[in-house]
């Protein structure tokens, strides 16, 4: 096969396979009506929205799911960092021990993680608190936060720092204008994870949340009964995941 | 350092901890009441055996598929383009319950694929062999395994290639000496993630799964519904098994991985 052709149609399977199917849920959601046998919505409508942002409580949903992935990632930054930078600096015994450790809760079902946690949550008076939810996320998404930082710190990084301290910056700027510039694409890469993580999770929010609503709390049950309003639902919860992916995907471009 | 050490290790543990307690004692409980009742309700439940073979049959049936799409998917993008590139990863970043939806839209009866076919031959939601569950798996979980295997095939990957084929190597000798030592531990721990996912697999198989078998968290999950106090002990003996199990096939994989390795 020639090979434009043969792209153009790994192309189109492509785009047949990941972009049409994921796509038309867009147009389901605005599809008040859309029985078979009709390839096409015999009408449009709000409905859907509607019901999401009546009785499915999509608003507070979305305010509560915000809140706790942003401070989510934050909070994995911000520990994150400190913990990669030691491990990637190699200035301890048994990295390889650490970074298991640090990779054992990603094999831990999150219903499991969000169960064992509530017990301890509710003698603290934190189950179904907001804090409650940060906190049970930030340990499902911390190792991801830290094995990606980590991937950033290397030698690079680290001859920079050298280069920027014997030409007299100090700790400060060193920070400002050599290592947060040089780390850019990890930091973005793991802000991003870290969101997505906290952004979709489930079974851990079930259980430590007490009812407290998140959007994929809010939203599963529709997928089952109505799946306009389950569409609805998954178009609100797609958009602040792409636009998070749209920031990480800039941070990526070569900083220096 | 110790700040996330120590964050991960008290957290990790409590809720390791935690659930135990629960599946000894009832909640509020002394340690004096301790019993094993929960794990022997749980084992003699013929519920909780189907679901662990129901999780047990998912799990590998979508870890195969996902890891052989992945790298089937990976050859695909490999050299292409940006834009060719994000639209092979589009599924990695939409969260499982946004497949799912897509799933129900597409595969459910007189759904899309129905009226475009005339009739799908099989029923794939909500069908008690869980082939709903295990296709929003692989699709994915493949472009996932594929973005890990992918960031091995640089230039690197491509100029050993090339020194194999002056050595006179043909393609399928190229692919078992040069291609896979270089895509093996990306592919491994990837799989080691989507298994341990689906192990604990909850949203998917509550959106698009059979009301019976459940997997093992919603067994968990259906527990606590039906009767406070003894659910959720075996809720949390049930979710164990779970963690268990995804601890035990990570150590399993890594060992093999490094024992191909060594050899």
């Amino acid at each position: 096969m020639a090979e434009p052709l043969r792209q153009r149609l790994t192309q189109a399977v492509l785009v047949g396979l990941f972009v049409v199917p994921l796509a038309v849920i867009a147009l389901q959601a605005v599809a008040d009506s859309w029985r078979a046998p009709s390839l096409l919505p015999q009408q449009l409508g709000w409905r859907g929205f509607e019901v999401a942002f009546g009785t499915g409580g999509a608003a507070s949903a979305i305010v509560n799911s915000l809140a706790v992935a942003l401070l989510t990632t934050a909070i994995c930054l911000l520990v994150g960092w400190p913990a990669a930078r030691a491990l990637g600096g190699r200035l301890l015994p048994r990295n390889g021990l650490i970074a298991l450790l640090i990779a054992l809760p990603l094999l831990m079902p999150t219903y499991l993680a969000g169960f064992g946690l509530t017990e301890w949550f509710i003698r603290l008076g934190i189950d179904g608190t907001l804090a409650g939810l940060v906190l049970a996320h930030v340990v499902l998404a911390l190792p991801y936060a830290i094995l990606i930082l980590l991937s950033g710190f290397n030698r690079t990084v680290d001859e920079l720092e050298e280069m920027a301290s014997t030409t007299g910056a100090g700790p400060l700027r060193r920070l400002l204008w050599v290592t947060l510039p040089s780390m850019r694409p990890a930091l973005g890469a793991a802000a991003l994870l870290s969101f997505l993580v906290s952004w979709s999770q489930y079974g851990s929010s079930l259980a430590v949340g007490a009812g407290r609503s998140t959007l994929p709390i809010v939203m599963l049950p529709f997928v089952r009964s109505d799946p306009q309003v389950g569409a609805a639902f998954a178009v609100l919860f797609v958009v602040p995941a792409l636009i998070a992916l749209t920031f990480a995907a800039r941070s990526q471009r070569s900083p220096l | 350092m110790v700040p996330a050490l120590g964050l991960l290790a008290v957290f990790y543990a409590g809720a390791l901890v935690g659930a135990l307690r629960v599946s000894f004692l009832p909640l509020g409980g002394n340690i004096g009441d301790a019993s094993p009742a929960a794990w022997q309700a749980l084992f003699s439940d013929p519920a909780f055996v189907d679901a662990l073979v129901f999780t047990l049959r998912i799990t590998a049936v979508s870890t195969v598929l996902a890891a052989v799409g992945g790298v089937l998917l990976a050859l695909a993008l490999r050299g292409r383009g940006t834009g060719i590139r994000v639209i092979g990863a589009l599924p990695v970043p939409v969260p499982h319950l946004i497949v799912a939806t897509s799933a129900v839209l597409w595969l459910a009866p007189g759904g899309l694929a129905d009226r475009l076919l005339g009739a799908l031959p099989l029923d794939l939601i909500r069908d008690s062999g869980g082939i709903g569950v295990i296709a929003v798996y692989v699709y994915k979980e493949a472009p996932f395994i594929a973005l890990l295997v992918l960031a091995t095939m640089g230039q690197s990957l491509r100029g050993r290639e090339e020194a194999a084929m002056v050595f006179g190597a043909g393609g399928l000798q190229r692919a078992a000496w040069v291609l896979w030592p270089a895509i093996r531990t990306p592919l491994v721990l990837g799989s080691v993630i989507v298994a341990a996912f689906a192990i604990g697999a909850f949203e998917v198989p509550l959106t698009v799964g059979p009301n019976y078998p459940p997997t093992l968290a919603t067994y968990a999950f259906e527990s606590t519904q039906g009767d406070v106090i003894a659910g959720e002990g075996r809720a949390a003996a049930a979710l164990l098994v779970s963690g268990v199990l995804a601890t035990a096939l990570a150590a399993v994989a890594v060992r093999l991985a490094r024992s191909v390795e060594g050899g």
